[in-house]
């Protein structure tokens, strides 16, 4: 019988790599694709050193596309529902992002979940830093 | 603040003449230069850290986590979190898991030491200081080796989480 399994896309933020529930991310394309004021760069993940491939995430209410700038996307893996980790309690209760989700482990080493919307939400929630 | 003669209770040797044991148990960490120990029931393992995941937007006492036993678990740099220097975090550094209540974490030290046994009666109230690790302290204890600071770790990790911004606080 075949376990459960879950999907994430893996991508790369400056030196780091995440992993993204699928089920979140409406498409993968270049930010040539998207208007400036749709971009997300400079994140709680850090500040893409390319500004090249970009995540689309539906993160508003009203169904308005946002595009998350990453350094490279890694594709799509398909991991057993065993190797999702929730957040550790106190780690959660820590944390002053919501949109760490968890841990993924892959090839032996855990990979942090990020909850895109919850990320996008919260870099346009935030005051603007300087660029 | 933690009565001093009322933490470590364990079976051993002797009796105060209260119905406890003359001895108190804690283990023993080497931290920020000095012997900090802590209640030893509290203990349920000491580990070599393995790789430490780094975690975004959280506070400087809590470098990462590590997977253990398929577990994943937060790192607390106690240093940090009284406002010293940070546990130099190597592929040779050990943490003490422990059990606080709901908090399951590991505690970072740059030696452990072990079990400890201080007699009751060595045990003398903190210094009167409410600023950085003293704020934490129940107790001072001596035994052979020297000296050793007897923290009160649940309250230690309360404070880490009340400390730190929860999300959704408007911090981002």
């Amino acid at each position: 019988m075949s376990q459960p399994t879950a999907e994430f896309l893996l991508f790369q933020v400056a030196f780091r790599v995440y992993a993204a529930a699928v089920r979140a991310v409406v498409r993968v394309g270049t930010i040539r694709e998207a208007s400036a004021e749709d971009l997300v760069a400079d994140t709680i993940l850090g500040r893409p050193f390319a500004r090249d491939r970009g995540v689309v995430v539906s993160a508003e209410r009203d169904g308005r596309e946002r595009t998350l700038v990453v350094d490279r996307v890694l594709g799509v893996r398909s991991v057993p529902a065993a190797d999702v980790h929730e957040l550790p309690p106190l780690a959660a209760a820590c944390l002053s992002s919501a949109a760490i989700a968890g841990f993924v482990t892959m090839d032996e080493a855990p990979l942090l979940i990020v909850d895109l919307p919850t990320l996008v939400r919260e870099r346009l929630a935030a005051p603007a830093t300087a660029a | 603040m933690v009565d001093p003669r009322g933490t470590g209770e364990a079976a051993g040797a002797g009796d105060d003449g209260a119905g406890r044991s003359a001895d108190a148990f804690f283990f023993c960490l080497r931290l920020l230069g000095g012997r900090y120990a802590f209640e030893a029931p509290l203990v349920t393992e000491v580990v070599r850290l393995g790789p430490l995941t780094r975690l975004p937007a959280a506070p400087s006492f809590l470098p990462g986590v590590f997977t253990h036993r398929g577990e994943v678990l937060p790192v607390l740099d106690v240093g940090q979190l009284v406002g010293q220097s940070a546990v130099p975090i190597r592929a040779s550094t050990r943490a003490a898991i422990v059990q606080c209540g709901p908090w399951k974490v590991a505690v970072v030290s740059e030696a452990v030491e072990g079990l400890v046994v201080v007699p009751r009666r060595a045990l003398e109230p903190p210094p009167a200081e409410s600023t950085g690790v003293a704020e934490f302290l129940s107790a001072i204890g001596r035994d052979r080796n020297g000296t050793v600071a007897i923290l009160d770790l649940p309250r230690l990790v309360e404070t880490a989480r009340t400390r730190a911004v929860p999300a959704g606080s408007g911090a981002a």
